[in-house]
């Protein structure tokens, strides 16, 4: 099959979608209203009327966040069931990411409930049970009255050899933290040998997108992890991604092997993103105080995230004005779809806890 | 209903400034006045203009309008009709009192919201209970039955209550309780049984009837708790209806403190007066001169501007039409607004598009389907005003009623009732025509006929679009384009040449063209003519002051535009009438579909050939009508519409009430 073969109908298709998106000012009539009665209103009059149905019948907004959830899997699902084996397996592959997210969070609960003893009543009605990608058994998983179920729940998935090489004891010691990074670091093998079963123009794209996020996810985890947290090396080399440019770099290297005290992340920022390096040495200047440790963490994380969504929305907006018969459009229509939901999600959340609207837009960019 | 676009005129007034709000009053309440800028005065002059802010901005105004709306709609309220805006009722806005009715809303409505939550996550706890009792996953359910040594058991059930637990007693034993929790929660249950000494009971009987009386309980909390989440909904609607007065009388003032707003925005002024201008219909002129005399108490000054004296392009256009046409005006309004002063395309509209849908969809039965349901979309459009537009939208619902009534009398011209040929057809029987089965002495006999009547149609529709850009034409004075265009009597005259040759062509048994002295030299001269427009058209633009160009490019441009021409007049009127055959051929597949389904009905018979009949002219009803939909609009916009609707104008649209 060639590339129009393979992309034409998709891309039309994909493209009308993303029109619409684009052109919607929903995001920001729901930014504007005053309330959160007032920015449910705002999705009565738009595609999302179901949500704000779901608000009416339930005023549950974790109610209103699985429905989004559920479409945004089904807003995969459909596009991998439209394209040829090679490439849908690509699309699921990418749909792993909120397969991963549903499982930590399963996994949370499930612990939350058996480790630690807390009551999660309701909380399990929250979770997504039906298939995403792989044969997991979500209602099993939260039922599992100890690891050993967990572990059977999730027979025969590529997240099985991470659950078997943890024991409920080790949980009981340790906490989630190691087992969380280890399930990213299956997804996100799952997700990269998906691309290079990709064409090369295809994989080209493809690297391209994700390589930057992994520099990003990186240097967040090391600046987080190795210079607040203060882990040792040891640690601190397992929490990195071994793909992009950071991880295989010497500045990294460095970082990694220097004294938690003595963690300086100014190199690697200037190594990877050196557009943004001048604006995160000011922050640490402004936040000299050890006392503000938490704020200058959350002023350079803010910062490095923001730098990142303004150019990921530049990337996925260019991809649209290239050659259209690649994946590109339909990584660009996932992008907007999956951007729209957070926005959605974070609004509404940030209404009601009665954030501002400049507020909220610090969040959802 | 007009035949031409209403004629119009330009009013430009100056009032005293303290009389401008009661002037803005008295035109919104007429709403007629399509008003322009008055940027076209001198620059000296309009440096002496000012403009005057409003005491509230209109985006204000109009965020808080919408708050009210979204609040309205919430409590599944209607918006406050046109009817009820009176300008006379209308008050400068307590922007301040709007915000603390709708905070004072808002607050009633987030503590009902949080109730509401409640209710739901019990709803949410006790449906994943009943879930695995009926999925029968009791493995993940840790039924008990007995009673509790030490401690009261209100005391145990509440303590339980934290995990969700279902407490209840022994429908046989009413000494001994049945608590039904989930086996995760175990870790934490236990204990606490254990704590108050709970003895499990060993009657069998009990252990047996304890689920069925768990899972009574569990529907009865769950229907509880189901009420309790819709009773919020209910009071919802409840605290927005004891509010919606207050709300009504809000959002009108907002409405009306709007408009006046928009129609102050168009005007400007000097120390002591106002000025405006706008277009207003002719036929409406003296009411407003009177309106503004009477709202300024004569203190002002009006002058009147006919059309005619302003360029074309600038002249909104308002056109007429019945009602009852309203779904074909939509379809004109869809493609554009026709210029000034040209015929109203809106009737001519209707018959084309109707007649096209009758030759493609022509049956009585399936089109007292489409009648039908189209009458009940509209009836319960009419019944629910709050219902948003569906598939079927409201102004498809209507155009169903119509296109239900043409396909009845095509399906009586042609003897098509359900596929059937039930009655003698009026015309010709078209089912026989197409299966090669008409009867001898039947007008027509075969798909050829079929095809030489849609063409011929297809003829009507272009002249009859020729002819009405020759009317336009003529009234615009443009009588180089009348002559000379492609779709003007020169084009009018070519395209008659070039069905007379293959009418001609086709009665030879399509072996000659006929042959006529006049037809060459009719043609040599036309080409001559259409070639020279270039010229003249030149000479015209540079005698009205345009560009001189050199005769090399003048010559250029003319053999450009004349060749252009030519391709379009043999081309295009050739394809515009052969496209006319997908008439036809929407027609034959809707024999053909019905005929293989009145086949197959026959050959199962019995109940399932009647279902394979019913759901095949339900599968026709939808798939070709909706097919024959849109080509009958494809022919309008492509065929017809091409041959004299420019869609330049600019649309008439007054500030007023009900907008």
């Amino acid at each position: 099959m060639n590339a129009v073969d393979r992309y034409e109908f998709l891309n039309a298709k994909l493209r009308a979608r993303i029109g619409l998106m684009r052109s919607s000012t929903l995001i920001d009539d729901m930014l504007k209203a005053p309330t959160l009665v007032d920015a449910v209103g705002c999705l009565r009059e738009s595609g999302f009327a179901p949500l704000a149905e779901i608000y009416d019948k339930t005023g549950d907004l974790q109610e209103m966040g699985v429905a989004l959830v559920k479409g945004e899997i089904a807003a995969y699902q459909e596009v991998a069931r439209l394209s040829d084996p090679k490439l849908a397996s690509f699309i699921l592959a990418q749909l792993g990411k909120d397969e991963e997210d549903n499982l930590k969070n399963t996994i949370r609960l499930w612990y939350s409930g058996v480790v630690r003893m807390h009551s999660i009543r309701y909380r399990s009605a929250y979770l997504y049970k039906d298939k995403i990608v792989q044969d997991i058994n979500w209602t099993a998983m939260i039922n599992a009255t100890d690891w050993s179920g967990v572990v059977e729940a999730a027979k025969g998935t590529i997240y099985e050899p991470v659950l078997c090489s943890y024991t409920q004891e080790d949980l009981q010691q340790h906490g989630l933290f190691d087992l969380e990074i280890a399930l990213d670091k299956a997804w996100y093998a799952e997700m990269m040998r998906s691309v290079g079963l990709l064409g090369k123009a295809d994989r080209e794209i493809a690297d391209n997108l994700f390589l930057h996020d992994f520099d990003l996810k990186n240097l967040l985890r090391l600046i987080r992890f190795g210079r607040y947290y203060h882990m040792d090396a040891k640690d601190l080399e397992k929490v990195v991604l071994p793909w992009g440019r950071l991880a295989a770099s010497r500045e990294c290297r460095d970082y990694i092997a220097s004294k938690a005290e003595a963690r300086d992340p100014m190199p690697m920022v200037k190594r990877i993103f050196p557009q943004v390096a001048s604006d995160v040495q000011r922050i640490v200047e402004n936040y000299q105080d050890p006392k503000h440790t938490e704020e200058l963490l959350a002023a350079e994380t803010l910062r490095l995230e923001t730098y990142l969504g303004t150019e990921r929305a530049k990337e996925y907006g260019a991809l649209l004005s290239k050659d259209p018969f690649t994946i590109g459009v339909i990584l660009a229509y996932l992008y907007y779809y999956r951007k729209e939901n957070m926005q959605i999600r974070a609004i509404l959340n940030g209404k009601y806890y009665g954030y501002t609207a400049e507020k909220i837009r610090e969040v959802v960019g | 209903m007009t035949l031409f676009t209403k004629p119009m005129k330009l009013l430009t007034a100056v009032v005293l400034e303290q009389k401008s709000d009661e002037v803005v009053k008295s035109l919104l309440a007429l709403g007629v006045m399509d008003f322009v800028h008055l940027d076209k005065l001198d620059p000296k002059q309009m440096e002496k203009l000012s403009s005057r802010p409003s005491s509230v901005s209109r985006a204000a105004l109009e965020d808080m309008r919408h708050r009210i709306e979204v609040m309205l709609r919430q409590g599944g309220r209607s918006l406050p009709s046109a009817e009820k805006l009176n300008v006379q009722d209308m008050q400068k806005p307590d922007m301040d009192g709007y915000r603390k009715l709708l905070d004072g809303i808002n607050g009633q409505l987030t503590s009902l919201k949080d109730a509401q939550r409640s209710s739901n996550q019990l709803v949410l706890g006790l449906e994943e209970m009943q879930r695995y009792i009926n999925e029968q996953k009791y493995a993940f359910l840790d039924l008990r039955v007995g009673k509790p040594a030490h401690g009261g058991m209100d005391e145990l059930a509440e303590k339980l209550g934290a995990f969700g637990a279902v407490v209840t007693t022994s429908s046989t034993d009413s000494g001994k309780y049945i608590s039904l929790t989930l086996r995760r929660d175990a870790a934490q249950v236990n204990p606490l049984m254990d704590k108050f000494g709970w003895t499990e009971t060993s009657n069998a009987d009990l252990q047996r009837t304890a689920l069925s009386d768990a899972a009574q309980a569990i529907k009865k909390r769950l229907d509880e708790a189901v009420r309790k989440r819709g009773d919020v909904q209910d009071q919802v609607t409840a605290v927005i209806a004891n509010n919606a007065a207050a709300l009504d009388s809000a959002w009108t003032n907002l409405r009306l403190n709007e408009l006046c707003d928009q129609i102050r925005g168009y005007f400007s002024y000097t120390r002591n007066t106002t000025l405006f201008s706008g277009w207003v219909p002719a036929e409406q002129a003296d009411e407003v001169q009177k309106a503004i005399y009477r709202s300024s108490d004569g203190q002002c000054v009006i002058e009147w501007t006919e059309a005619d004296a302003m360029p074309r392009s600038e002249v909104p256009v308002q056109v007429s039409a019945p009602k009852a046409m309203l779904p074909f005006s939509r379809i004109v309004q869809n493609y554009g607004t026709p210029e000034y002063g040209s015929v109203n395309p809106t009737p001519f509209v209707m018959v084309a598009y109707l007649s096209m849908f009758a030759l493609m969809f022509a049956d009585v039965g399936q089109g007292f389907v489409l009648l039908l349901y189209g009458l009940f979309a509209m009836w319960n459009y009419k019944r629910k005003p709050q219902l948003k537009d569906g598939m079927i939208s409201r102004n498809t619902s209507q155009l169903l009623v119509y296109l239900g009534v043409a396909s009845m009398v095509g399906g009586a011209l042609f003897g098509s009732y359900f596929g059937y040929s039930a009655l003698p057809a009026l015309w010709f029987n078209y089912d026989a025509a197409v299966n090669g089965e008409a009867l001898a002495g039947q007008t027509i006999t075969s798909v050829y006929g079929i095809l030489g009547i849609t063409i011929k149609f297809g003829i009507i529709v272009i002249y009859t679009g020729l002819a009405i850009n020759w009317v336009n034409l003529f009234r615009k004075k443009a009588w180089l384009t009348l002559l000379l265009d492609k779709n003007g009597l020169v084009g009018g005259l070519l395209f008659g040449i070039g069905l007379y040759l293959g009418f001609g062509f086709a009665a030879s048994g399509y072996r000659s063209f006929p042959s006529n002295p006049v037809i060459m030299p009719t043609i040599a001269i036309c080409m001559l003519l259409i070639f020279l427009r270039g010229f003249i058209s030149y000479a015209l633009s540079v005698k009205e002051g345009g560009t001189r160009k050199s005769g090399g490019q003048v010559v250029m441009d003319a053999f450009m535009g004349w060749l252009v021409d030519a391709l379009e007049i043999f081309c295009g009127y050739m394809s515009n009438t052969l496209s006319f055959m997908r008439v036809a051929g929407l027609g034959i597949a809707h024999v053909c579909l019905m005929t293989s389904f009145r086949s197959l009905s026959d050959m199962v018979g019995g109940a399932g050939g009647i279902a394979i009949y019913v759901l095949g002219n339900l599968l026709v009803i939808v798939l070709e009508g909706l097919s024959a939909g849109i080509q009958a609009l494809r022919l309008n916009y492509y065929e017809f519409f091409s041959r004299y609707f420019t869609g330049k104008g600019v649309a008439y649209e007054p500030v007023a009430l009900k907008g």
